[in-house]
């Protein structure tokens, strides 16, 4: 075992540094001793030369307790800290132990040998408690790398199945019977469950390893809980289970990515449904939280057979699966609820469960609600007042005769790319996408300046534009600019309300722009 | 053309592909792409990444060094992950991803949109 080549000792009563001190120097190698007597002067002596030990009282003219030990820990935490305590203060030494210091020792009972060994042993345990932490360190990393590369390696033979199974059904390499046809789709089950496994599989992984990227923007959770109900309702009618919808007249915009969201709903809705009897109902509800106004609640119940008191705090786990699972469902793996749960800790919400065995199940869950005024505030402040003036410009681009080559999405990043280079990063604000038009996109651009510069800005985003060339071809561009009233600088109006006054307008004035947009879309698409 | 060093996946997206009318050319690794490329000028090609001789990327980035070839589209249908692969594909010059396995009508389509435009343009990420 190493012994420590140079100690801090942290001591304020002269008698009590002393004794140690003269221990230390006593002893076999001698060991050197800076002294500190006060919590600032240890950390200064920490932050310029570490030590190879720390000797820690915990009661210092500037810190007390537990602050004393954690403030070293943190400004050091490769240093290991052996605490001298007094007689009375045992308790608070086990509990310095338990939150990162080596070992304590009672002031008063130390002799030079104890003194020796204590150090030493320290040192021994702090530097196996960091191998032990890397170790884990490294199998987690690793157990990630394989279950990404197993994912992987698994799609390929999959994808052959799906090719070939697809190509008989579809009667390419000749005609296909009845009861042929039904086969062949029964084949084509297992690969989409397959399919989702492997995809759940990744997910986890990812989410585990913090890897998981969420794109969230402005939108409407009743949408995507239209969306996901259509896309339930099938397996609901065919359990002849009800399927109905909640939702809160006034429930404000929300901050979140729609496709992982409606992945979360999709999940949920899939277990309510798998879990509950024929004839029995589910529900998906949404709507404001009273004590709560950054925040939307959102919840799918079911009159299914209920959780167990025993499983439901585990139900989030990986891989908790309910005995009697039933056929036909997305994923066997049981990850489903994990992956939910860590999408919507992402977004800045929880979810939980609550389920009474034989009547049925709730899943809840929040999301954080949009808030412009706070995305706003920065910008159009400045020193305690709003800014002068403030123009509200709308990208607006929709396809051309020519539909866009492969991803739309590539198009509309790509012109969110261009908005970006051409405004003041520290004046203009980008707003994150709002709506969900699909074929449109619209980025919003909050200018706090005036309409003189903002029509530079405009040229000058008309000219970027022309260099995405499937833009050209396949898109259109309206670029408009509109004046913002700034409110009225009632002295006695606090700032926060004219941020947040001026923050409902701008979003009043877009929703009704993306509003008439869907009206004019919805139109055209009749005729 | 394909490009996919999978021959049993070479072989299925042949037959699909002739079942729609469409003339095939393979390949199976980034050498011999560019090397077909060059020789039958393809109007579409679909690229896997994880190919042999260099993956899909250096054939994308092959690719652009030449002005006759950079003006195809290529659609990459690849196992990998769009998570870390779609944006870096779309930067490199494609106008489209898939991860296999693919939805074959999807991918049709998306073969047909790219034939009907029949423009040709370069397709760099705007800088």
């Amino acid at each position: 075992m190493e012994s420590p080549a140079n100690v801090l000792l942290v001591e304020d009563n002269q008698g009590d540094a002393d004794l140690v001190r003269l221990r230390l120097v006593e002893s076999d190698p001698p060991v050197k001793v800076d002294c500190a007597r006060r919590l600032s002067e240890a950390l200064k002596t920490l932050a310029a030369k570490k030590p190879s030990l720390v000797l820690l009282d915990l009661n210092l003219p500037d810190s007390r307790g537990a602050e004393t030990f954690r403030r070293v820990l943190e400004k050091a935490p490769d240093v290991p800290v052996v605490i001298l305590s007094g007689q009375d203060d045992e308790t608070l030494a086990m509990k310095a132990v338990h939150l990162g210091v080596q070992d304590y020792l009672i002031k008063g009972d130390i002799t030079s040998k104890h003194l020796e060994r204590a150090l030493r042993y320290a040192i021994e345990r702090q530097s196996l408690l960091r191998a032990l932490d890397m170790t884990r360190k490294q199998q987690l990393e690793f157990k990630n790398q394989f279950l990404s590369h197993v994912s992987h390696e698994l799609r390929t033979p999959l994808t052959c199945i799906h090719q070939y199974a697809t190509l008989l059904l579809d009667g390419l390499a000749g005609p296909v019977t009845a009861e042929q046809s039904d086969h062949l789709k029964t084949v084509l089950k297992s690969v989409t469950q397959l399919h989702a496994m492997i995809r759940d599989l990744l997910e986890a992984t990812r989410a585990e390893a913090g890897k998981m990227r969420i794109e969230p923007r402005c939108m409407a959770v009743g949408d995507l809980m239209v969306q996901a109900m259509a896309m339930m309702r099938p397996a609901a009618e065919q359990k002849r289970i009800e399927l109905e919808a909640v939702l809160d007249a006034a429930i404000p915009l929300v901050y979140a990515d729609p496709d992982r969201i409606l992945e979360v709903l999709i999940n949920l809705l899939d277990n309510a449904i798998k879990f509950t009897p024929e004839g029995g109902s589910v529900a998906v509800k949404a709507c404001m939280i009273e004590t709560d106004p950054s925040a939307v609640y959102v919840s799918v119940s079911d009159t299914g057979r209920g959780i167990s008191a025993q499983a439901l705090p585990r139900i989030f786990e990986r891989l908790f699966q309910d005995e009697n699972a039933a056929e036909g469902s997305r994923s066997g793996l049981g990850l489903g609820l994990y992956i939910a749960r860590e999408i919507v800790t992402l977004h800045g919400g929880r979810m939980w469960a609550a389920s009474e065995p034989g009547s049925g199940s709730t899943f809840s869950f929040h999301l954080p609600v949009y808030s412009l005024a706070r995305l706003l505030r920065p910008v159009i402040t400045e020193e305690g007042r709003l800014r002068p003036s403030f123009v509200l410009v709308r990208v607006m681009v929709k396809p051309g005769r020519t539909p866009p080559l492969g991803n739309w999405k590539v198009l509309c990043l790509q012109v969110l790319e261009v908005v970006r280079r051409c405004v003041y990063v520290d004046k203009d604000l980008v707003l994150p996408p709002m709506g969900g038009l699909a074929n449109v996109e619209t980025v919003y651009v909050v200018a706090s300046t005036d309409m003189e510069r903002v029509t530079i800005m405009l040229r000058r985003i008309q000219e970027q534009l022309k260099t995405i060339p499937q833009l050209e071809i396949s898109g259109k561009v309206e670029v408009t600019a509109e004046a913002l009233e700034v409110p009225a600088n009632a002295s006695a109006q606090d700032l926060d309300q004219q941020v947040q006054a001026l923050a409902t307008r701008v979003q009043e004035t877009i929703l009704a722009g993306l509003a008439a947009q869907a009206k004019r879309n919805a139109e055209k698409g009749k005729k | 053309m394909i490009v996919d060093d999978d021959p049993a996946l070479r072989q299925a997206l042949n037959l699909r592909l002739r079942a729609n009318n469409y003339d095939v050319v393979s390949a199976c690794d980034g050498y011999s792409a560019l090397a077909l490329a060059q020789k039958e000028r393809p109007d579409v090609i679909l690229l896997d990444l994880g190919l042999p001789a260099g993956d899909g990327f250096a054939v994308l980035s092959n690719l652009q060094q030449f002005p006759s070839l950079t003006t195809i589209p290529v659609i990459v249908l690849t196992a990998r992950d769009p998570q870390s692969s779609e944006a870096r594909s779309l930067k490199s010059g494609a106008v489209a991803f898939f991860q296999k396995p693919a939805d074959n009508q999807e991918l049709l389509d998306t073969v047909r949109t790219c034939l009907e435009t029949g423009q040709a343009f370069t397709r760099r990420w705007p800088r």
